[in-house]
């Protein structure tokens, strides 16, 4: 995961929407000749063309496909048969779908709210460093991030054999080995911890960030009066990182309720399903082959993605408007 | 100050424990890939091995299949960067700079696909590939993902930027629009695109999903599909998949050890407080 997460699949980012100074949004009409305007519109059209396809191809199509698809019965027997909204409602009414929801949410709480404090932690401790030893533990921090979720998968599953470092760990505090993966209570916290070693990286820095821009005298003056380092934290750095706060829960959640490649390597969604994520269920679902199993999957992932795709907009929308107003 | 020395012996004791515990993971890979057969999950355990194995190392570079997917995974890694990049900077410009008909309904249109999850597209993306007979291609893996609205709206917001006074002097002096992009903004890009062109890098590098969707011609296996699909393959060799995977990192993490001023940077340079 880099700055802007955008996957080499078919195009869209994901909900990882990102922060952006103010910009000047105002039109900037300058008056310019009819004869200039003519040709400052074809080299706008021009330089514009190129990602207006690829979006319309690799985008908009496929979305429009998805909307009109998830409104077919559609089996290999048979021709396609129209069938209005009905597979919403059996996606709503399907128990795989909301027991994936709920795997997807106890995912985003097992990592997020870690994640977050990790970061604040660790963001805390880089910025009282002097300036070469945070530049060090700055990239120390961000290289699980540029790692990759196979690899990282690949490693986890390696370290969870039953003769692996984790059982050792547990062995040196005289407790017995433990099947990591294939015990339906342990195996959705043994995948949250690759999880939050690939994502906190990106989410230190940031918070970093945020923290440089508090005035160093509102410290100095809690010092003053005697506040402690839990009371600072409190009273200061908390209410002060609000927006950057909300911003990584935010971008957390809908990247967490949307992970994939984590339980689809190290656990295929098992034990008994317990690490069936939304994406995994459609996924799976897609590449299954009963009949109609394509519609249900297509309506499940429209169903899903149009709630997240919503909260990160009103967020992006939140976060920008807010920066106009103190930026 | 005699109350500053211990101070710094704590961070620096502080330092090294969170180095060692966030590295851990990476250190053990590297390591377990100069194990034997047999020592790689040997209990009691054992962090370095008896003897440092290079064997390993040489076996997976030997493998055609994982060769052949580090190279092109790299040329198909450095096309689509170079696409995202010329595709993502040209609309750019255009909306920073340029006024034309129609300008707030193309923003909009290019912008709001950041808002659209990954997976609500992916499914029919696979339909629509195969109809374009793209499957099995290269093209499959470069182009459907180049034009991202994140990566516009960055640079976008990069350009808008730029003094205004520098381009209108360079209009009354007879340069055309193409000339003052490629002179001027291009010219002027090259911290966002190192971060933006390691954004696609490491995004076209570390996926996975959308290839194996896409792929199946044994020629274009890309690294990530080869080491997905080595456990079910070729059955539990633990230190030639650490090996794998370590040699399958490396690449990322020179850029990382290369860049690292820029990537940090970019934090800020991305605007987020």
């Amino acid at each position: 995961m880099a700055l802007v997460q955008q996957p080499a699949g078919p195009a869209a980012s994901t909900a990882a929407v990102p922060p952006v100074p103010p910009a000047p949004a105002g039109r900037r009409r300058r008056r310019v000749p009819a004869a200039r305007q003519g040709r400052e519109n074809l080299t706008a059209y021009l330089m514009i063309a190129p990602m207006v396809i690829l979006l319309s191809i690799f985008v908009a199509w496929p979305l429009a496909y998805s909307v009109y698809l998830s409104t077919f019965k559609i089996s290999f027997y048979q021709e396609p048969e129209f069938v209005g909204l009905d597979f919403y409602g059996y996606v709503l009414e399907s128990a795989g779908f909301w027991h994936s929801i709920v795997v997807g949410l106890y995912y985003a709480l097992l990592t997020v709210p870690t994640i977050m404090a990790l970061s604040l932690l660790l963001a805390t401790f880089i910025k009282s460093l002097s300036k070469r030893a945070a530049a060090f533990m700055k990239t120390t921090v961000y290289l699980p991030a540029v790692m990759s979720t196979v690899v990282t998968s690949v490693l986890f599953v390696f370290m969870y054999q039953d003769e692996g470092v984790a059982n050792w760990l547990l062995g040196l505090l005289s407790q017995g080995p433990v099947n990591w993966l294939n015990d339906p209570h342990l195996a959705l916290p043994a995948i949250a911890i690759p999880g939050i070693w690939l994502g906190f990286g990106i989410s230190t820095l940031i918070m970093l960030a945020g923290l440089l821009d508090i005035p160093d005298s509102y410290y100095e003056q809690a010092q003053i009066d005697g506040a402690g380092w839990f009371t600072q934290l409190r009273h200061i750095t908390i209410p002060l990182l609000k927006n950057v706060l909300l911003y990584l829960f935010v971008t957390g959640f809908t990247l967490a309720i949307q992970m994939l490649d984590l339980p689809l390597i190290m656990t295929g969604g098992g034990p008994v399903e317990a690490t069936n994520t939304p994406n995994l269920y459609i996924f799976d679902s897609f590449r299954d082959l009963t009949p109609y199993a394509t519609s249900f999957s297509l309506t499940a992932a429209l169903l899903l993605f149009a709630v997240i795709g919503a909260i990160s907009m009103v967020v992006f929308r939140l976060v920008r408007s807010d920066k106009a107003v103190d930026g | 100050m005699p109350a500053r020395l211990p101070r710094q012996v704590a961070s620096g004791v502080l330092m090294v424990l969170i180095t060692v515990s966030i590295l851990f993971p990476v250190a053990w890979m590297a390591i377990a890939g100069f194990k034997g057969r047999t020592e790689v999950l040997r209990s009691p355990f054992q962090f370095f091995p008896d003897m440092w194995r290079f064997d390993n190392y040489a076996k997976i570079l030997q493998d055609p299949q994982f060769a052949r997917a580090m190279v092109v995974t790299f040329v198909g890694a450095l096309l689509f960067t170079v696409l995202s990049l010329t595709v993502n900077s040209l609309a750019a410009y255009a909306f920073a700079r340029l006024e034309f008909r129609g300008k707030r309904f193309w923003w909009v249109y290019c912008i709001t696909p950041m808002f659209i999850p990954t997976m609500a597209i992916m499914l029919t993306s696979f339909v629509v590939v195969s109809k374009l007979n793209m499957l099995n291609t290269l093209a499959v893996l470069i182009i459907p993902g180049a034009a991202s609205g994140a990566q516009m709206f960055f640079l976008r917001q990069f350009y808008l930027g730029f003094p205004i006074a520098v381009e209108e002097a360079a209009l009354i002096d007879g340069a055309s629009r193409w000339q003052i992009f490629t002179r001027l903004f291009l010219a002027q890009s090259g911290a966002p695109f190192v971060v933006m062109g390691i954004a696609s890098y490491l995004a076209y590098w570390n996926a996975y999903v959308w290839p194996i969707l896409t792929i199946t011609d044994p020629n274009l296996t890309q690294i990530m599909q080869f080491l997905g699909n080595f456990r079910s393959d070729r059955g539990n060799q633990w230190e030639l998949l650490m090996a794998g995977s370590t040699l399958a990192s490396l690449p990322t993490i020179i850029l990382l050890l290369i860049f690292q001023r820029f990537i940090v940077n970019g934090v800020r340079i991305s605007g987020i407080k």
